[in-house]
Protein backbone atom coordinates (compact mmCIF):
# COMPACT_ATOMS: atom_id res chain seq x y z
CA UNK A 1 0.00 0.00 0.00
CA UNK A 2 1.72 3.43 -1.00
CA UNK A 3 2.39 5.81 1.72
CA UNK A 4 -0.44 7.96 1.13
CA UNK A 5 -3.56 6.12 1.07
CA UNK A 6 -2.51 4.85 4.26
CA UNK A 7 -1.80 7.83 5.66
CA UNK A 8 -4.80 9.41 4.40
CA UNK A 9 -6.91 7.10 6.19
CA UNK A 10 -5.36 7.19 9.27
CA UNK A 11 -4.96 11.15 9.19
CA UNK A 12 -9.12 11.02 8.24
CA UNK A 13 -10.39 8.28 10.89
CA UNK A 14 -8.07 10.31 13.75
CA UNK A 15 -9.17 13.37 13.00
CA UNK A 16 -13.10 12.09 12.98
CA UNK A 17 -12.67 10.52 16.34
CA UNK A 18 -11.05 13.49 17.93
CA UNK A 19 -13.45 15.91 16.69
CA UNK A 20 -16.41 13.67 17.48
CA UNK A 21 -15.13 13.85 21.11
CA UNK A 22 -13.79 10.36 22.04
CA UNK A 23 -11.48 10.27 23.96
CA UNK A 24 -7.80 11.18 22.92
CA UNK A 25 -6.14 7.78 23.65
CA UNK A 26 -9.22 5.79 22.43
CA UNK A 27 -9.29 7.96 19.03
CA UNK A 28 -5.27 7.18 18.80
CA UNK A 29 -5.87 3.76 19.76
CA UNK A 30 -8.72 3.36 17.14
CA UNK A 31 -7.01 5.21 14.36
CA UNK A 32 -3.99 3.19 14.57
CA UNK A 33 -6.36 -0.22 14.57
CA UNK A 34 -8.51 1.19 11.24
CA UNK A 35 -5.03 2.24 9.34
CA UNK A 36 -3.36 -1.06 10.18
CA UNK A 37 -6.75 -3.07 9.20
CA UNK A 38 -6.28 -1.27 5.93
CA UNK A 39 -2.87 -2.79 5.14
CA UNK A 40 -3.33 -6.43 6.74
CA UNK A 41 -6.05 -8.81 7.59
CA UNK A 42 -7.79 -7.91 11.05
CA UNK A 43 -7.00 -10.55 13.43
CA UNK A 44 -2.89 -10.16 13.45
CA UNK A 45 -3.97 -6.18 12.93
CA UNK A 46 -5.84 -5.94 16.32
CA UNK A 47 -3.08 -8.21 17.83
CA UNK A 48 -0.31 -6.14 16.78
CA UNK A 49 -2.04 -3.19 17.88
CA UNK A 50 -2.87 -4.56 21.60
CA UNK A 51 1.03 -5.51 21.09
CA UNK A 52 2.64 -2.21 20.60
CA UNK A 53 -0.01 -0.64 23.34
CA UNK A 54 2.15 -3.23 25.98
CA UNK A 55 5.06 -2.96 24.55
CA UNK A 56 5.23 0.88 24.54
CA UNK A 57 4.71 0.58 28.19
CA UNK A 58 6.95 -1.97 28.38
CA UNK A 59 10.29 0.18 29.17
CA UNK A 60 12.16 0.79 32.48
CA UNK A 61 12.91 4.54 31.80
CA UNK A 62 8.93 5.33 31.46
CA UNK A 63 8.80 4.05 34.86
CA UNK A 64 10.04 7.37 36.26
CA UNK A 65 6.75 8.74 35.05
CA UNK A 66 3.99 7.03 37.66
CA UNK A 67 7.01 7.65 40.51
CA UNK A 68 7.40 10.83 39.69
CA UNK A 69 3.34 11.32 39.16
CA UNK A 70 3.07 9.55 43.11
CA UNK A 71 5.68 11.58 44.57
CA UNK A 72 4.12 15.06 43.10
CA UNK A 73 0.63 13.92 45.06
CA UNK A 74 2.41 13.01 48.29
CA UNK A 75 3.75 16.48 48.73
CA UNK A 76 0.66 17.91 47.78
CA UNK A 77 -1.17 16.03 50.75
CA UNK A 78 2.00 17.30 52.74
CA UNK A 79 1.33 20.79 52.17
CA UNK A 80 4.04 21.13 49.69
CA UNK A 81 2.07 23.81 47.69
CA UNK A 82 1.08 25.91 50.32
CA UNK A 83 5.26 26.18 52.13
CA UNK A 84 6.39 26.84 48.50
CA UNK A 85 4.22 29.53 48.00
CA UNK A 86 4.78 31.00 51.52
CA UNK A 87 8.65 31.10 51.08
CA UNK A 88 7.55 33.17 47.79
CA UNK A 89 5.63 35.33 49.60
CA UNK A 90 8.39 36.69 52.02
CA UNK A 91 11.15 36.36 48.90
CA UNK A 92 8.91 38.71 46.37
CA UNK A 93 5.95 39.94 48.27
CA UNK A 94 7.61 43.15 48.51
CA UNK A 95 8.28 44.06 44.94
CA UNK A 96 4.89 45.89 43.02
CA UNK A 97 3.14 43.24 41.50
CA UNK A 98 3.79 40.81 44.79
CA UNK A 99 1.31 38.27 44.51
CA UNK A 100 2.20 38.10 40.55
CA UNK A 101 5.56 37.11 40.88
CA UNK A 102 4.83 34.90 44.16
CA UNK A 103 2.97 33.04 41.80
CA UNK A 104 5.37 32.86 39.60
CA UNK A 105 7.80 31.50 41.60
CA UNK A 106 5.63 29.22 43.12
CA UNK A 107 4.46 27.34 39.94
CA UNK A 108 8.99 27.55 39.02
CA UNK A 109 9.32 25.50 43.00
CA UNK A 110 6.44 23.48 42.52
CA UNK A 111 7.46 22.64 38.95
CA UNK A 112 11.16 21.38 39.85
CA UNK A 113 9.42 19.15 42.69
CA UNK A 114 6.86 17.78 40.44
CA UNK A 115 7.18 16.21 36.62
CA UNK A 116 3.96 17.90 35.21
CA UNK A 117 2.27 21.28 34.43
CA UNK A 118 -1.06 20.10 34.85
CA UNK A 119 -0.27 19.25 38.86
CA UNK A 120 2.02 22.65 38.87
CA UNK A 121 -1.26 24.60 37.91
CA UNK A 122 -3.42 22.67 39.79
CA UNK A 123 -1.92 23.21 42.98
CA UNK A 124 -0.23 26.35 42.78
CA UNK A 125 -3.48 27.59 40.66
CA UNK A 126 -5.62 26.21 43.60
CA UNK A 127 -4.25 27.72 46.27
CA UNK A 128 -3.75 31.26 45.00
CA UNK A 129 -6.89 31.72 43.45
CA UNK A 130 -8.85 33.25 46.19
CA UNK A 131 -5.35 35.64 47.58
CA UNK A 132 -5.08 36.91 44.17
CA UNK A 133 -8.88 37.64 43.93
CA UNK A 134 -8.27 39.20 47.47
CA UNK A 135 -5.99 41.88 45.97
CA UNK A 136 -8.01 42.99 43.66
CA UNK A 137 -6.11 41.01 40.78
CA UNK A 138 -9.53 38.72 40.08
CA UNK A 139 -9.73 35.03 39.22
CA UNK A 140 -9.62 35.22 35.40
CA UNK A 141 -6.42 36.99 35.79
CA UNK A 142 -4.95 34.55 38.03
CA UNK A 143 -6.15 31.84 36.22
CA UNK A 144 -4.56 32.55 33.15
CA UNK A 145 -1.14 33.90 35.33
CA UNK A 146 -1.33 30.21 36.47
CA UNK A 147 -1.48 28.67 33.14
CA UNK A 148 1.27 30.78 31.69
CA UNK A 149 4.13 30.78 34.65
CA UNK A 150 2.95 26.67 35.25
CA UNK A 151 4.33 25.88 31.91
CA UNK A 152 7.95 26.04 33.62
CA UNK A 153 6.67 23.07 35.00
CA UNK A 154 7.63 21.07 32.07
CA UNK A 155 11.02 22.65 31.32
CA UNK A 156 12.20 22.98 34.98
CA UNK A 157 13.26 19.40 36.03
CA UNK A 158 11.85 16.71 36.30
CA UNK A 159 9.49 16.47 33.50
CA UNK A 160 7.41 13.56 32.42
CA UNK A 161 7.20 15.35 28.75
CA UNK A 162 11.18 15.14 28.46
CA UNK A 163 11.37 11.43 29.78
CA UNK A 164 9.21 10.93 27.21
CA UNK A 165 10.80 12.35 24.34
CA UNK A 166 13.72 10.60 25.81
CA UNK A 167 11.26 7.72 25.10
CA UNK A 168 10.81 8.80 21.44
CA UNK A 169 14.18 10.14 19.98
CA UNK A 170 15.17 6.98 21.27
CA UNK A 171 17.63 7.35 23.90
CA UNK A 172 18.75 10.83 23.98
CA UNK A 173 20.20 11.29 27.89
CA UNK A 174 17.10 12.26 30.19
CA UNK A 175 19.65 13.93 32.43
CA UNK A 176 20.88 16.43 29.42
CA UNK A 177 17.38 16.80 28.67
CA UNK A 178 16.59 17.31 32.39
CA UNK A 179 19.33 20.44 32.99
CA UNK A 180 18.72 21.94 29.14
CA UNK A 181 15.46 22.98 30.63
CA UNK A 182 16.28 25.15 33.36
CA UNK A 183 17.49 28.48 31.73
CA UNK A 184 14.49 27.86 29.23
CA UNK A 185 12.39 27.56 31.87
CA UNK A 186 13.33 30.53 33.97
CA UNK A 187 13.67 32.61 30.88
CA UNK A 188 9.43 32.21 30.43
CA UNK A 189 8.86 32.80 34.31
CA UNK A 190 10.48 36.66 33.64
CA UNK A 191 9.22 37.11 30.36
CA UNK A 192 5.41 35.82 31.53
CA UNK A 193 5.98 37.67 35.07
CA UNK A 194 7.53 40.45 33.45
CA UNK A 195 4.24 40.59 31.05
CA UNK A 196 1.73 39.82 33.92
CA UNK A 197 3.19 43.15 36.19
CA UNK A 198 2.58 45.16 33.01
CA UNK A 199 -0.96 43.62 32.36
CA UNK A 200 -1.95 44.39 36.04
CA UNK A 201 -0.38 48.45 36.08
CA UNK A 202 -2.02 49.22 32.91
CA UNK A 203 -5.18 48.19 34.81
CA UNK A 204 -3.91 50.40 37.85
CA UNK A 205 -3.42 47.33 40.54
CA UNK A 206 -0.09 46.69 41.59
CA UNK A 207 -0.51 45.96 45.49
CA UNK A 208 2.58 44.38 47.43
CA UNK A 209 1.74 41.43 48.98
CA UNK A 210 3.19 42.14 51.74
CA UNK A 211 6.33 44.22 53.58
CA UNK A 212 9.80 42.66 53.42
CA UNK A 213 10.53 40.64 56.96
CA UNK A 214 14.03 39.26 57.26
CA UNK A 215 12.55 37.10 60.29
CA UNK A 216 9.36 35.89 58.23
CA UNK A 217 11.38 34.84 55.56
CA UNK A 218 13.57 32.71 57.71
CA UNK A 219 10.72 30.56 59.37
CA UNK A 220 9.25 30.31 55.70
CA UNK A 221 12.41 29.51 54.41
CA UNK A 222 12.70 26.80 57.21
CA UNK A 223 9.49 25.43 56.75
CA UNK A 224 9.91 25.18 53.21
CA UNK A 225 13.48 23.75 53.03
CA UNK A 226 12.31 20.09 53.29
CA UNK A 227 10.07 20.33 50.27
CA UNK A 228 12.76 22.16 48.31
CA UNK A 229 15.45 19.50 49.41
CA UNK A 230 13.95 17.02 47.38
CA UNK A 231 15.17 18.42 44.00
CA UNK A 232 18.50 19.03 45.51
CA UNK A 233 18.44 14.81 46.47
CA UNK A 234 16.92 13.87 43.09
CA UNK A 235 18.47 16.06 40.54
CA UNK A 236 21.84 16.37 42.66
CA UNK A 237 21.75 12.57 42.15
CA UNK A 238 20.87 12.57 38.41
CA UNK A 239 23.71 15.21 37.70
CA UNK A 240 26.66 13.21 40.22
CA UNK A 241 25.58 9.59 38.19
CA UNK A 242 24.64 8.55 41.20
CA UNK A 243 21.07 7.46 39.66
CA UNK A 244 19.65 7.01 36.83
CA UNK A 245 16.10 9.20 36.29
CA UNK A 246 13.75 6.38 37.27
CA UNK A 247 15.90 5.22 40.34
CA UNK A 248 15.74 8.84 41.12
CA UNK A 249 12.39 8.84 40.81
CA UNK A 250 11.94 6.41 43.22
CA UNK A 251 13.72 7.97 45.82
CA UNK A 252 11.95 10.94 45.93
CA UNK A 253 8.56 8.87 46.59
CA UNK A 254 10.72 7.43 49.62
CA UNK A 255 11.20 10.89 50.71
CA UNK A 256 8.06 12.53 49.80
CA UNK A 257 6.31 10.03 51.78
CA UNK A 258 8.50 10.36 55.30
CA UNK A 259 8.29 13.80 54.69
CA UNK A 260 4.29 14.01 54.38
CA UNK A 261 3.91 10.68 56.86
CA UNK A 262 6.75 11.70 59.48
CA UNK A 263 7.87 15.15 59.14
CA UNK A 264 5.32 17.57 58.45
CA UNK A 265 2.63 15.01 59.41
CA UNK A 266 -0.35 16.05 57.27
CA UNK A 267 -0.77 12.55 55.92
CA UNK A 268 -2.05 9.63 57.89
CA UNK A 269 -1.04 6.16 57.33
CA UNK A 270 -4.41 4.47 56.94
CA UNK A 271 -5.06 7.38 53.82
CA UNK A 272 -1.98 6.33 52.21
CA UNK A 273 -3.97 3.80 49.79
CA UNK A 274 -6.33 6.35 48.82
CA UNK A 275 -3.25 8.39 47.64
CA UNK A 276 -2.33 5.73 45.70
CA UNK A 277 -5.11 4.91 43.72
CA UNK A 278 -5.71 8.75 42.85
CA UNK A 279 -1.97 8.46 41.66
CA UNK A 280 -2.42 5.30 39.74
CA UNK A 281 -5.57 7.21 37.76
CA UNK A 282 -3.64 9.92 36.72
CA UNK A 283 -0.75 7.74 36.00
CA UNK A 284 -3.54 5.38 34.06
CA UNK A 285 -4.68 8.38 31.67
CA UNK A 286 -0.86 9.46 30.62
CA UNK A 287 0.17 5.80 30.49
CA UNK A 288 -2.59 4.89 27.89
CA UNK A 289 -2.27 8.27 26.06
CA UNK A 290 1.49 6.93 25.68
CA UNK A 291 0.84 3.34 25.08
CA UNK A 292 -1.78 4.41 22.46
CA UNK A 293 0.53 6.74 21.01
CA UNK A 294 3.59 4.59 20.88
CA UNK A 295 1.13 1.86 18.49
CA UNK A 296 0.00 4.52 16.41
CA UNK A 297 4.01 5.75 15.74
CA UNK A 298 4.58 1.94 15.38
CA UNK A 299 1.43 2.13 12.80
CA UNK A 300 2.61 5.41 10.67
CA UNK A 301 6.56 4.15 10.52
CA UNK A 302 4.95 0.55 9.46
CA UNK A 303 3.69 3.09 6.32
CA UNK A 304 6.91 4.86 6.02
CA UNK A 305 5.40 7.55 6.92
CA UNK A 306 7.87 9.35 9.31
CA UNK A 307 11.10 8.84 6.57
CA UNK A 308 8.47 10.30 4.20
CA UNK A 309 7.99 13.55 6.19
CA UNK A 310 11.71 13.51 6.95
CA UNK A 311 12.60 13.89 3.41
CA UNK A 312 9.86 16.28 2.74
CA UNK A 313 11.58 18.52 5.20
CA UNK A 314 14.60 18.05 4.29
CA UNK A 315 13.83 19.24 0.77
CA UNK A 316 12.07 21.99 1.80
CA UNK A 317 14.34 23.16 4.23
CA UNK A 318 17.38 25.54 3.01
CA UNK A 319 19.07 24.78 6.38
CA UNK A 320 18.74 24.58 10.13
CA UNK A 321 17.21 28.03 10.83
CA UNK A 322 14.75 27.34 8.06
CA UNK A 323 14.04 23.84 9.76
CA UNK A 324 13.62 25.21 12.90
CA UNK A 325 10.99 27.74 11.88
CA UNK A 326 9.06 25.30 10.12
CA UNK A 327 9.34 22.55 12.54
CA UNK A 328 7.67 25.23 15.03
CA UNK A 329 4.87 26.69 13.13
CA UNK A 330 3.79 23.20 12.46
CA UNK A 331 3.96 22.01 16.03
CA UNK A 332 1.98 25.27 16.95
CA UNK A 333 -0.71 24.31 14.58
CA UNK A 334 -0.80 20.58 15.78
CA UNK A 335 -0.65 21.73 19.53
CA UNK A 336 -4.14 23.49 19.46
CA UNK A 337 -5.66 19.94 18.83
CA UNK A 338 -3.27 17.54 19.88
CA UNK A 339 -2.16 17.10 23.35
CA UNK A 340 1.48 17.39 24.44
CA UNK A 341 2.26 13.19 24.68
CA UNK A 342 0.77 11.88 21.83
CA UNK A 343 2.36 15.18 19.76
CA UNK A 344 5.91 14.05 21.10
CA UNK A 345 5.98 10.68 20.20
CA UNK A 346 4.18 11.17 16.94
CA UNK A 347 6.40 13.67 15.40
CA UNK A 348 9.49 13.09 16.73
CA UNK A 349 10.50 10.26 14.52
CA UNK A 350 9.37 12.44 11.59
CA UNK A 351 11.67 15.47 12.70
CA UNK A 352 14.82 14.59 14.61
CA UNK A 353 16.55 12.57 11.56
CA UNK A 354 16.02 15.77 9.42
CA UNK A 355 17.33 17.99 12.46
CA UNK A 356 20.37 15.64 13.24
CA UNK A 357 20.56 15.92 9.29
CA UNK A 358 20.99 19.64 9.30
CA UNK A 359 23.52 19.92 12.56
CA UNK A 360 20.35 20.30 14.89
CA UNK A 361 21.42 18.86 18.94
CA UNK A 362 18.76 16.08 19.59
CA UNK A 363 18.51 17.95 23.06
CA UNK A 364 18.01 21.28 21.67
CA UNK A 365 15.29 20.39 19.61
CA UNK A 366 13.58 18.40 22.86
CA UNK A 367 13.24 21.65 24.67
CA UNK A 368 11.98 23.50 21.30
CA UNK A 369 9.51 20.66 20.75
CA UNK A 370 8.21 20.80 24.83
CA UNK A 371 8.43 24.49 25.23
CA UNK A 372 6.28 24.70 21.94
CA UNK A 373 4.03 22.46 22.61
CA UNK A 374 3.56 24.20 25.83
CA UNK A 375 2.00 26.70 24.16
CA UNK A 376 -0.34 24.29 22.29
CA UNK A 377 -1.51 22.57 26.00
CA UNK A 378 -2.46 26.23 26.93
CA UNK A 379 -4.98 27.69 23.73
CA UNK A 380 -8.33 26.30 23.07
CA UNK A 381 -9.79 23.88 21.65
CA UNK A 382 -7.54 21.04 23.71
CA UNK A 383 -5.62 22.72 26.67
CA UNK A 384 -5.16 20.41 29.15
CA UNK A 385 -3.27 22.80 31.13
CA UNK A 386 -5.93 25.74 30.66
CA UNK A 387 -8.83 23.06 31.72
CA UNK A 388 -7.10 22.63 34.88
CA UNK A 389 -6.45 26.23 36.05
CA UNK A 390 -9.88 27.38 34.53
CA UNK A 391 -11.21 24.16 36.93
CA UNK A 392 -9.17 25.14 39.87
CA UNK A 393 -9.78 28.65 40.02
CA UNK A 394 -13.78 28.70 39.51
CA UNK A 395 -14.15 30.02 36.34
CA UNK A 396 -14.46 29.79 32.62
CA UNK A 397 -12.56 29.61 29.30
CA UNK A 398 -14.30 32.12 27.73
CA UNK A 399 -13.14 35.11 30.45
CA UNK A 400 -9.53 34.17 30.94
CA UNK A 401 -9.01 33.59 27.48
CA UNK A 402 -8.67 37.47 27.14
CA UNK A 403 -6.06 37.93 30.17
CA UNK A 404 -4.00 35.19 28.26
CA UNK A 405 -3.28 36.88 24.67
CA UNK A 406 -0.36 39.16 25.73
CA UNK A 407 0.84 36.06 27.70
CA UNK A 408 0.65 33.85 24.73
CA UNK A 409 2.69 36.18 23.02
CA UNK A 410 5.42 36.21 25.91
CA UNK A 411 5.52 32.47 26.04
CA UNK A 412 5.55 32.97 21.81
CA UNK A 413 8.86 35.25 22.54
CA UNK A 414 10.66 32.60 24.60
CA UNK A 415 10.04 30.15 22.02
CA UNK A 416 11.98 32.57 19.57
CA UNK A 417 14.84 33.08 21.74
CA UNK A 418 15.00 29.58 23.06
CA UNK A 419 14.32 28.67 19.14
CA UNK A 420 17.32 31.32 18.21
CA UNK A 421 20.11 30.54 20.81
CA UNK A 422 20.61 26.97 21.01
CA UNK A 423 23.46 27.45 24.09
CA UNK A 424 20.28 28.55 26.83
CA UNK A 425 19.25 24.95 26.42
CA UNK A 426 22.56 23.73 26.24
CA UNK A 427 25.24 25.30 28.11
CA UNK A 428 24.14 24.09 30.87
CA UNK A 429 24.49 20.43 30.46
CA UNK A 430 27.70 20.70 28.67
CA UNK A 431 28.74 22.44 31.29
CA UNK A 432 28.35 19.37 33.43
CA UNK A 433 29.69 16.69 30.77
CA UNK A 434 26.21 15.41 29.90
CA UNK A 435 26.03 15.95 26.07
CA UNK A 436 28.28 13.40 24.57
CA UNK A 437 30.28 15.06 22.57
CA UNK B 1 -25.58 -1.86 37.50
CA UNK B 2 -24.42 0.58 40.28
CA UNK B 3 -24.04 -2.20 42.67
CA UNK B 4 -21.73 -4.06 40.10
CA UNK B 5 -20.19 -0.66 39.51
CA UNK B 6 -19.58 0.08 43.32
CA UNK B 7 -18.01 -3.95 43.86
CA UNK B 8 -15.92 -3.36 40.49
CA UNK B 9 -14.60 -0.09 41.65
CA UNK B 10 -13.72 -1.08 45.20
CA UNK B 11 -11.86 -4.42 43.56
CA UNK B 12 -10.01 -2.25 41.47
CA UNK B 13 -8.96 -0.06 43.84
CA UNK B 14 -7.47 -2.03 45.97
CA UNK B 15 -5.49 -4.05 43.29
CA UNK B 16 -4.23 -0.60 41.62
CA UNK B 17 -3.12 0.05 45.63
CA UNK B 18 -1.39 -3.42 45.78
CA UNK B 19 0.29 -2.82 41.86
CA UNK B 20 1.65 0.83 42.83
CA UNK B 21 2.88 -0.39 46.30
CA UNK B 22 4.90 -3.23 44.79
CA UNK B 23 5.91 -0.63 42.08
CA UNK B 24 7.85 0.82 44.46
CA UNK B 25 9.23 -1.10 46.80
CA UNK B 26 10.30 -2.81 43.25
CA UNK B 27 12.09 -0.16 42.20
CA UNK B 28 13.22 0.66 46.00
CA UNK B 29 14.96 -2.67 46.63
CA UNK B 30 16.10 -2.12 42.60
CA UNK B 31 18.57 1.04 43.72
CA UNK B 32 19.24 -1.00 46.96
CA UNK B 33 20.84 -3.71 45.65
CA UNK B 34 22.97 -1.49 43.25
CA UNK B 35 23.98 0.45 46.02
CA UNK B 36 24.52 -2.53 48.56
CA UNK B 37 25.87 -5.48 46.07
CA UNK B 38 27.11 -3.39 43.36
CA UNK B 39 25.07 -4.94 40.54
CA UNK B 40 21.34 -4.52 40.70
CA UNK B 41 19.35 -7.54 40.77
CA UNK B 42 18.12 -8.61 37.04
CA UNK B 43 14.36 -9.58 37.61
CA UNK B 44 13.27 -6.39 39.97
CA UNK B 45 14.40 -4.52 36.67
CA UNK B 46 11.55 -7.03 34.85
CA UNK B 47 8.87 -7.09 37.00
CA UNK B 48 8.99 -3.71 37.33
CA UNK B 49 8.08 -2.97 33.94
CA UNK B 50 5.17 -5.85 33.65
CA UNK B 51 4.21 -3.84 36.70
CA UNK B 52 3.89 -1.31 34.68
CA UNK B 53 1.93 -2.15 31.93
CA UNK B 54 -0.55 -3.72 34.19
CA UNK B 55 -0.98 -0.61 36.64
CA UNK B 56 -1.18 1.29 33.39
CA UNK B 57 -3.78 -0.12 31.81
CA UNK B 58 -5.76 -0.95 34.60
CA UNK B 59 -5.03 2.76 36.03
CA UNK B 60 -6.30 3.37 32.48
CA UNK B 61 -9.42 1.43 33.41
CA UNK B 62 -10.61 3.01 36.48
CA UNK B 63 -9.95 6.37 35.12
CA UNK B 64 -12.19 5.51 31.96
CA UNK B 65 -14.77 5.04 35.28
CA UNK B 66 -14.36 8.20 36.69
CA UNK B 67 -14.49 10.18 33.13
CA UNK B 68 -10.74 11.67 33.80
CA UNK B 69 -9.49 10.74 30.02
CA UNK B 70 -8.69 13.63 27.88
CA UNK B 71 -11.01 14.61 24.86
CA UNK B 72 -12.18 17.28 22.74
CA UNK B 73 -15.10 18.58 23.81
CA UNK B 74 -16.06 20.59 20.81
CA UNK B 75 -19.29 19.32 19.78
CA UNK B 76 -20.38 18.28 23.44
CA UNK B 77 -20.57 22.07 24.48
CA UNK B 78 -23.91 22.30 21.78
CA UNK B 79 -26.98 21.41 23.67
CA UNK B 80 -28.65 19.85 20.35
CA UNK B 81 -25.07 17.92 19.29
CA UNK B 82 -24.27 16.29 22.96
CA UNK B 83 -26.55 13.28 22.57
CA UNK B 84 -24.64 12.42 19.72
CA UNK B 85 -21.52 13.06 20.60
CA UNK B 86 -22.08 11.29 23.61
CA UNK B 87 -23.31 8.44 22.06
CA UNK B 88 -20.48 8.45 19.59
CA UNK B 89 -18.08 8.44 22.43
CA UNK B 90 -19.20 5.52 24.27
CA UNK B 91 -19.37 3.53 20.77
CA UNK B 92 -15.45 4.46 19.83
CA UNK B 93 -14.74 3.60 23.57
CA UNK B 94 -16.64 -0.07 23.22
CA UNK B 95 -14.64 -0.65 19.99
CA UNK B 96 -11.50 0.15 21.92
CA UNK B 97 -12.10 -1.88 24.62
CA UNK B 98 -13.65 -4.77 22.42
CA UNK B 99 -11.84 -5.43 19.88
CA UNK B 100 -8.37 -3.33 20.26
CA UNK B 101 -7.85 -4.52 24.24
CA UNK B 102 -10.17 -7.42 24.22
CA UNK B 103 -10.08 -9.48 20.43
CA UNK B 104 -6.42 -8.10 19.36
CA UNK B 105 -5.57 -8.59 23.20
CA UNK B 106 -6.83 -12.36 23.54
CA UNK B 107 -5.41 -12.82 19.94
CA UNK B 108 -1.99 -11.73 21.20
CA UNK B 109 -2.09 -13.55 24.87
CA UNK B 110 -3.32 -17.17 22.93
CA UNK B 111 -0.23 -16.72 20.38
CA UNK B 112 2.09 -16.05 23.34
CA UNK B 113 1.01 -18.56 24.82
CA UNK B 114 0.78 -21.54 21.97
CA UNK B 115 4.65 -20.15 21.36
CA UNK B 116 5.26 -20.60 24.97
CA UNK B 117 7.35 -17.36 25.23
CA UNK B 118 8.77 -16.57 28.59
CA UNK B 119 10.58 -13.34 29.83
CA UNK B 120 14.53 -13.27 29.99
CA UNK B 121 14.77 -12.89 33.71
CA UNK B 122 11.91 -14.27 35.30
CA UNK B 123 11.04 -17.03 32.90
CA UNK B 124 7.26 -15.93 33.20
CA UNK B 125 5.09 -16.67 30.43
CA UNK B 126 4.69 -13.69 28.19
CA UNK B 127 1.15 -14.25 27.93
CA UNK B 128 0.30 -14.01 31.22
CA UNK B 129 1.95 -10.08 31.11
CA UNK B 130 -0.17 -9.83 28.12
CA UNK B 131 -3.02 -10.96 30.08
CA UNK B 132 -3.37 -7.32 31.34
CA UNK B 133 -4.83 -6.28 27.79
CA UNK B 134 -7.68 -8.16 27.54
CA UNK B 135 -8.88 -7.66 31.49
CA UNK B 136 -8.49 -3.93 30.79
CA UNK B 137 -10.65 -4.41 27.83
CA UNK B 138 -13.28 -6.32 29.70
CA UNK B 139 -13.24 -3.61 32.51
CA UNK B 140 -13.39 -0.45 29.99
CA UNK B 141 -16.48 -2.35 28.12
CA UNK B 142 -18.13 -2.86 31.41
CA UNK B 143 -17.69 0.60 32.69
CA UNK B 144 -18.74 2.15 29.01
CA UNK B 145 -22.00 0.06 29.30
CA UNK B 146 -22.30 0.72 33.10
CA UNK B 147 -22.09 4.35 32.09
CA UNK B 148 -24.95 4.11 29.15
CA UNK B 149 -26.92 2.42 31.32
CA UNK B 150 -27.05 5.06 33.49
CA UNK B 151 -27.55 7.87 30.90
CA UNK B 152 -30.74 6.06 29.81
CA UNK B 153 -32.44 7.48 32.79
CA UNK B 154 -34.39 10.57 32.03
CA UNK B 155 -32.92 12.19 35.08
CA UNK B 156 -29.64 11.57 34.66
CA UNK B 157 -26.86 13.60 32.65
CA UNK B 158 -26.14 17.33 32.69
Amino acid sequence: MPVGSEGAVLAVALVALLALGAPISVAIGVAAAVSLCAAIPAAPALATVAQQIATGLDSFALLAIPLFILSGHLMNRGGAARRLIDLGKELVGALPGGLVWVEVLGCVLFGAISGSAVATAAAVGGVMAPRMEQDGYGRDFGAALSVAAATTGLLIPPSNVLIVYSLASGGVSVAALFFAGYVPGLLIALLVGVTAVGLAARRGRLPRARGFAMGRLGKSAAAALPSLLLVVVVMGGIVAGIFTATEAAGIAVLYALVLALAVHRELRPRELPRVLVEAAATTGVVLLLIGASMALAWTMAYAGIPQAVARLLLDAAAGPVALLLALNLLLLAIGTFLDMTPAVLLFTPMFLPAAVELGIDPVHLGIVMTLNLCIGISTPPVGTLLFVACGVSGTTLGRVVPYLAPLYAALLLALAVVTAVPELSLALPRALGLLGD
Amino acid sequence: MQGARAVVDRALEALLAALFAALTLDVGWQVATRFLLGRPSPWSEELARFLLIWLGLLGASYALGRRMHLAIELFARRVQWRRWSRRFTLASTLAFALAVLGAGGTHLVALQLELGQRSAALAIPMGWVYLALPIAGGLMAFYTLAELAEGSRPEERG
